[in-house]
């Protein structure tokens, strides 16, 4: 009887289940079965163990070691090493990406690792409720000493020279305050706690409230001590019922122990506080408000002066501060203003907490050191943004505040940094938000929370915030006009200058904001009707229509899948994009990123149904109306490059009568879709094929024929062309200009591909190293691969993080086997006779943030070492070939050799030359390409036919019959990944990797879309 | 709001609850400030702050029914309309804003038929729309009376209000 | 209660607390911290806790010292608790349900073998 050496605990939930499990515990049993194991091990099917992102998962026992992200090829490691030598393999354990240590210590976790709670002390450690445990931890002490070894205007001075600020956003200094009302003389003072957190996303306030509110009371002792006042009130509001008990219990308990009441530690000092709940209205936050409000009054702000200091509550002095800043108070006292400002800038000392929230993985409540570099919070503390995607600004100070965007992660989060970039402080709240959120939709939404929140009583508040929503809301229905920013900022002025209090003075500051870091968003808005967030619902259709650059339609063609309607879909697809088969297969599909699916589950796979799509097109293509126009035919368009752009360009042009002239200096046409992606991903007869449809069209093809050298700009002018589209794309590979780039054995990676694509022979290539991170990086290393070498090595300056390409087709390069090696850049090539024999590296370090919001990388000091290789492929970027285009000099180019041309017209400074694709954007996707080809075709036409009322037949969306249950929950179901060969299968092979889905796979598949685009009947 | 669960116009209850308004009152008699936590206790009784209830708080604190209607209007938290058995309140604070806030709204919105603000015609639900309660790590969030519902997506809000809908059907059936 | 006069009441009630809530003097081998703020509430933690309280009566553990304490700060991995053993690092747990917990009370509190799958970190956070 043999005894059982391992339990697996493998998850085989719905995410898991969608991730390979089934063939991972396949593939696990046949190892057991190898070693002759399988009766000593158990395997369990358990459920789902939540934690998706990093299935499949599995746990083994002996040890509960947490095993994820497995594949079927971990598995001889897994039995050998683990189950049969007892070595657990670290490889597979739950680690951080970042910083590759198994199991996390505390402060190795940046989240608590950066953060420093001074204010927080207490959190997590002591029972709120209990004041034993709170003096335990020096709780009092400076109350005592502020009661009975100090004077008051020791107090004062103390806090003066901690450089205290006032943390409910104005940063006034607090110790300043205090010795205004430590001067007056009156019968009665009060100090008051500012606990009316309306700010939507702060909870700072309520933290501390909830976890230490004996820290806030001490604080407002000391604060009475202070200004000489023996009554306090907290002014806490209704939503928060937890912190009203748990500080009503704290003030109640003092009282019992005689630290609030009269002669406290027997002295002369009598105070006492009382807790005076809110009403829900956001005004009182407002100093006089919340006075007016505590008086039992209606929460309306007075103009100032006087200032509360001199007449506040009831006419008294009074000094009023957050909750926040009270909790700062005893730790000056019990510390003194030395210890205090170890931290901090200059001008802004100590600590600030933030409510973190938003995008980001970690939301929760940070306190950092004044100074502390906003990027450092959102990706050391916040974790990064979800999902992995692009970080678009940060929200902060609320709706009093800024959005601060990400070419100034590296702001120090500081009073007057901020201030410089038009946000505040404020209270703390930091919201942190992605490419799904809307600039202008997130404006109206502050705009319309103060419109609200506005108390009525002076007329820029209550009109003028008014107004400026209004033109809002048209902005974001697509009703937006010309000179609405304008407008906008003009309001927003005036009510800063003439509003009564602060709310309605900094009430226009988000929109203000936004309209500075964000006006291409608004002019998109108001111009094109677009909202490239894909948020506001009068301006999208579906999300992944919006986001498609073609504007496909999406669920359209899905939902035709679904029923079978094959021919239908690809017409659909046509109606935008002439390149459906292409597109299957080399298209980054951004339209994915923005399912609506991903809340449920995960989203549609739209790329592998449009490759099943585009496998059922065999004889003949499916094609959107064409018209016949003799008056268009009689114009002659040339266009300039025979690539994505150029020959979509052609398609559209064709489609409304013309016949246009595509000049190509190569052999064939497809430009870069022939010459740049490798067979592997995109065989040529799937390129020949949809080339033809655009031939059938009408369209000439002239190969071999070059800009600069068979022909010119102008000369075509002179042959009678009206109009020319120049897209020639991006073919010179960027150089790294160290030593050794021209050695032997070194290749830019357009013209290693290029190579490669036409079949030229490199001979042997021995060792590879691939330096970039890009596509064309990609590319050129699984071709590498592919061809006759002996290892392929990727280096990246970054990590994985930054990369540009995507994490599948990094998955699957890593897979083939190619092995990638993140933060390392090349110094040197070192050359022997003139050949290649290796590169000298350096180690990297990610330093401060850059203009596109990711870290810099930094050389790290003497970590040079050196790569033997064969063969270099530099791939770090792409940009205007100037061997082929000098401008032809005529035509104005940007500092970075891309052509110059007009947002609208898209004509350069000739206006009857159009210019698109990589030429105009630097290198881009083909997508794009194509986009800017449809786009083009419509501006030539324009531009020759002078019918600004022309009603194009791709434009406006086509009426579906297909079948849908809006009411119908919609069932959880995993996505289908497009199926790849085996990786034994792709050795020394051009062979395309991806294969189609099977029809039975693909109408499940398509059947999962939500149909966003759908609508009621109107 | 413990007992506002008890929605009943039935006016024996209200003289009832009218005359322990007046016993609570008194404690906010000539009381500076007193005004705003005596409203508290009205809306707590009943739930809301019916016209009667103003009557009592404006003779027992001698301060003019104006000015108590003025107070009673400027607070969002004080109401004057009766409310549903169960009040849905949809968070729009803006980490639950960019989270989807706006399309749960919506949903809830066809869902129950009516608008925020408003009270389904059966007495079950009031749909408001909430000012962020700090829940914003669990974004999108609802509270449907004191529970808090996290990462709310609409195609879940039938579910939920599946809940409710049962605990109050089932001992009117009883009754029955 | 007797009223606070002076510093050395103060330092009393704080040697009184260390003593009492040391897992070694108290006579405690572990102690069990929710963190219960709002936040904590909202995902759950008041489950949690009766999860624990439960677990602990069956157990009929004396030595075992359940506690609440408030907000950690790290709202989107509520509800958090911390598990500290006698003369070992503290263990905070992310994340929890019922079963999470119920099992980290079986491994981890009486087994004595932290649960590594639920595990967030060890140590403590704060400056002193």
């Amino acid at each position: 009887m043999k005894r059982i050496r391992a339990h697996l605990l493998m998850c085989f939930g719905t995410s898991c289940l969608a991730g390979g499990v089934q063939l991972v515990k396949e593939a696990i049993l046949r190892e057991l079965e190898k070693r002759d194991l399988l009766d000593e091990v158990n395997i369990v099917e358990t459920g789902c163990n939540g934690f998706c992102a990093n299935g499949p998962i599995m746990v083994m026992y002996p040890g509960g070691y947490f095993y994820q992200k497995l594949k079927p090829e971990d598995a001889p490691e897994l039995v050998e090493e683990h189950i049969l030598k007892g070595r657990p393999v670290k490889r597979l354990m739950y680690v951080d990406a970042k910083t590759e240590k198994v199991i996390p210590y505390l402060h190795d976790i940046p989240f608590f690792g950066k953060q420093k709670t001074r204010v927080l002390r207490n959190k997590g450690l002591i029972a709120a409720e209990n004041i034993d445990e709170y003096i335990a931890r020096e709780g009092y002490e400076a109350a005592y000493r502020a009661v009975k070894e100090i004077t008051p205007q020791g107090i004062v001075d103390e806090v003066k020279k901690s450089g205290l600020r006032g943390r409910g956003g104005g940063g006034f200094p607090t110790g300043l305050k205090w010795e205004f009302a430590a001067r007056e003389s009156a019968d009665q003072k009060y100090v008051l706690c500012n606990a009316d957190e309306g700010d939507p996303g702060a909870f700072m306030d309520r933290s501390i409230l909830e976890a230490d509110p004996h820290a806030v009371v001490e604080g407002m002792i000391i604060a009475a001590r202070a200004v000489g006042a023996s009554r306090g009130y907290v002014y806490c509001r209704a939503e928060y019922p937890l912190a009203l008990e748990r500080l009503g219990k704290a003030i109640n308990v003092c009282r019992e122990y005689g630290l609030l009441g009269d002669n406290i530690f027997d002295s002369d000092f009598s105070f006492d506080i009382e807790i005076s709940k809110g009403a829900g209205a956001f005004v009182c936050g407002e100093e006089t408000a919340l006075m007016a409000s505590i008086e039992g009054r209606r929460g309306e702000p007075r103009p100032r002066p006087p200032f509360p200091a001199q007449k506040g509550l009831w006419g008294r002095p009074t000094v009023l501060n957050n909750v926040e800043t009270y909790a700062n108070v005893p730790l000056i006292i019990r510390n003194g203003a030395d210890w205090y400002t170890e931290v901090g800038t200059e001008k802004s000392k100590g600590t600030k907490i933030f409510a973190l929230t938003g995008a980001v993985n970690n939301v929760g409540l940070v306190e950092v050191p004044m100074g502390t570099m906003l990027g450092e919070i959102v990706y050391d503390i916040g974790g990064g943004i979800r999902d992995g995607r692009p970080f678009k600004a940060a929200q902060i100070g609320g709706p009093s505040g800024g959005c601060i965007p990400k070419e100034h992660l590296n702001v120090p989060v500081d009073y007057e940094s901020l201030d410089k970039l038009g946000a505040i402080m404020g209270s703390g709240g930091l919201i942190i938000m992605d490419d799904n959120t809307c600039m202008v939709d997130l404006a109206r939404f502050f705009l319309e929370f103060v419109q609200d929140e506005s108390c009525g009583k002076c007329p820029p508040c209550r009109i003028g915030t008014k107004r400026m929503l209004e033109i809002l809301e048209r902005i974001t229905q697509g009703k937006g006009e010309e000179g609405d920013i304008e407008k906008l900022e003009k309001l927003a002025y005036r009510i800063k200058e003439t509003a009564l209090c602060g709310l309605g003075q900094t009430a226009p500051n988000p929109v203000l904001s936004t309209i500075r870091h964000f006006r291409e968003e608004y002019e998109e808005h108001i111009r094109y009707k677009y909202c490239r967030a894909g948020v506001c619902a009068d301006l999208v259709r579906a999300p992944c229509q919006n986001e498609c650059p073609a504007g496909v339609d999406v669920p359209g063609y899905v939902s035709l899948i679904s029923e079978g309607r094959y021919r239908e879909a690809l017409e659909l697809h046509r109606e935008r994009n002439p390149f459906p088969s292409i597109c299957s297969r080399v298209c980054m599909h951004t339209c994915e990123t923005k399912c609506r699916r991903t809340q449920l589950d995960s989203p549609v796979s739209i790329r592998a149904l449009k490759r099943f799509l585009a496998d059922t097109e065999t004889e003949y293509f499916s094609m959107p109306v064409v018209v016949e126009d003799e008056n268009r035919a009689r114009h002659k368009v040339a266009i300039i490059g025979a690539g994505p752009s150029g020959l979509s360009c052609a398609y559209f042009l064709a489609r409304i009568g013309y016949k246009p002239t595509v000049f190509e200096s190569r052999p064939e046409p497809g430009g870069m879709l022939r010459y740049g992606i490798p067979e592997y991903r995109l065989p040529k007869k799937v390129l020949d094929q949809e080339i033809r449809l655009i031939r059938n069209l009408g369209v000439e093809i002239k190969t071999n024929t070059s800009l600069g050298k068979d022909f010119t700009i102008e000369g075509l002018r002179e042959e009678g062309f009206d109009a020319v589209y120049l897209a020639i794309g991006a073919w010179g590979s960027m150089r790294l200009g160290i030593e050794g780039e021209d050695a032997r054995g070194v290749h830019g990676a357009v013209d290693f591909l290029e190579k490669t694509n036409t079949g030229e022979d490199l001979a042997r290539l021995g060792d590879v190293v691939v330096i970039g991170g890009g596509h064309a990086a990609i590319d050129s290393a699984r071709t590498a691969l592919r061809l006759d070498s002996d290892s392929v090595t990727l280096i990246y300056r970054r990590t994985r993080d930054e990369m540009p390409v995507s994490p599948e087709e990094l998955d699957e390069a890593e897979r083939e086997g190619i092995r990638v090696k993140y933060l390392v850049t090349p110094v040197k090539f070192l050359t022997e006779d003139g050949r290649l024999r290796a590169v000298t590296c350096r180690n990297m370090s990610l330093g401060e943030f850059d203009r596109s919001g990711r870290r810099r990388p930094v050389p790290v000091e003497e970590s040079a070492f050196d790569l033997p290789v064969d063969t270099a492929i530099v791939a770090i970027g792409q940009q205007t070939d100037e061997d082929a285009f000098r401008g032809d000099g005529v035509l104005q180019l940007n500092r970075n050799k891309t052509v110059q041309i007009d947002r609208d017209s898209r004509a350069t400074n000739l206006p009857y030359v159009f210019a698109g694709g990589d030429i105009v954007r630097g290198p881009s996707s083909v997508v794009h390409a194509i986009a800017d080809g449809q786009e083009t075709a419509v501006c030539i036409d324009r531009y020759i036919m002078q019918e600004p009322d022309f009603k194009y037949p791709w434009t406006g969306e086509k009426v579906l019959d297909t079948k849908f249950d809006p009411d119908a929950d919609p069932v959880e179901t995993p996505r289908v990944d497009t199926p790849t060969v085996a990786l034994s299968d792709r050795r020394r092979n051009f062979h395309e990797v991806e294969i189609a889905l099977t029809e039975k796979q693909a109408r499940l598949e398509a059947e999962r879309c939500l149909r966003c685009d759908y609508r009621e009947e109107k | 709001m413990t007992a506002s669960t008890e929605k009943c116009s039935c006016e024996v209850l209200e003289e009832e609850l009218l005359a322990t308004l007046d016993d609570q009152l008194e404690a906010y008699k000539g009381m500076p400030g007193g005004l705003i936590p005596a409203l508290h206790v009205a809306q707590g009784l009943f739930g809301y702050i019916p016209r009667s209830a103003i009557r009592h708080v404006s003779e027992v604190l001698d301060i003019p029914m104006s000015e108590v209607y003025g107070v009673v209007s400027f607070y969002h938290f004080f109401t004057t309309q009766p409310r549903g058995k169960h009040t849905v309140s949809v968070c729009l604070g803006t980490a639950c804003y960019v989270r989807g806030g706006k399309r749960v709204l919506e949903a809830f919105k066809q869902k129950l038929g009516i608008d925020v603000g408003a009270t389904t015609p059966d007495g079950q639900f009031t749909l408001e729309v909430a000012r962020c309660f700090g829940a914003c790590g669990l974004a999108p969030a609802v509270r449907v009376d004191e529970d808090v519902h996290r990462r709310v997506k609409p195609t879940k809000i039938g579910a939920i209000l599946e809940q409710y809908a049962e605990e109050i059907t089932e001992p009117e059936e009883a009754a029955v | 209660m007797t009223k606070i006069r002076n510093l050395a009441d103060l330092r009393k009630i704080k040697t009184e607390v260390q003593r009492k809530n040391s897992l070694r003097e108290g006579g405690y081998k572990v102690c069990v911290t929710v963190h219960m703020g709002t936040c904590g509430i909202a995902a759950g933690a008041r489950d949690i806790m009766r999860v624990l309280l439960d677990n602990l009566e069956k157990s009929g553990r004396k030595d075992i010292r359940a506690t609440t304490s408030g907000c950690l700060g790290l709202c989107s991995h509520e509800p958090l608790v911390t598990v500290e053993r006698l003369n070992e690092k503290p263990v905070r747990y992310a994340l929890l349900n019922d079963e999470k917990m119920d099992r980290i009370f079986k491994e981890h509190v009486i087994g004595g073998k932290p649960v590594m799958e639920y595990v967030l970190t060890e140590g403590m956070d704060t400056e002193d």
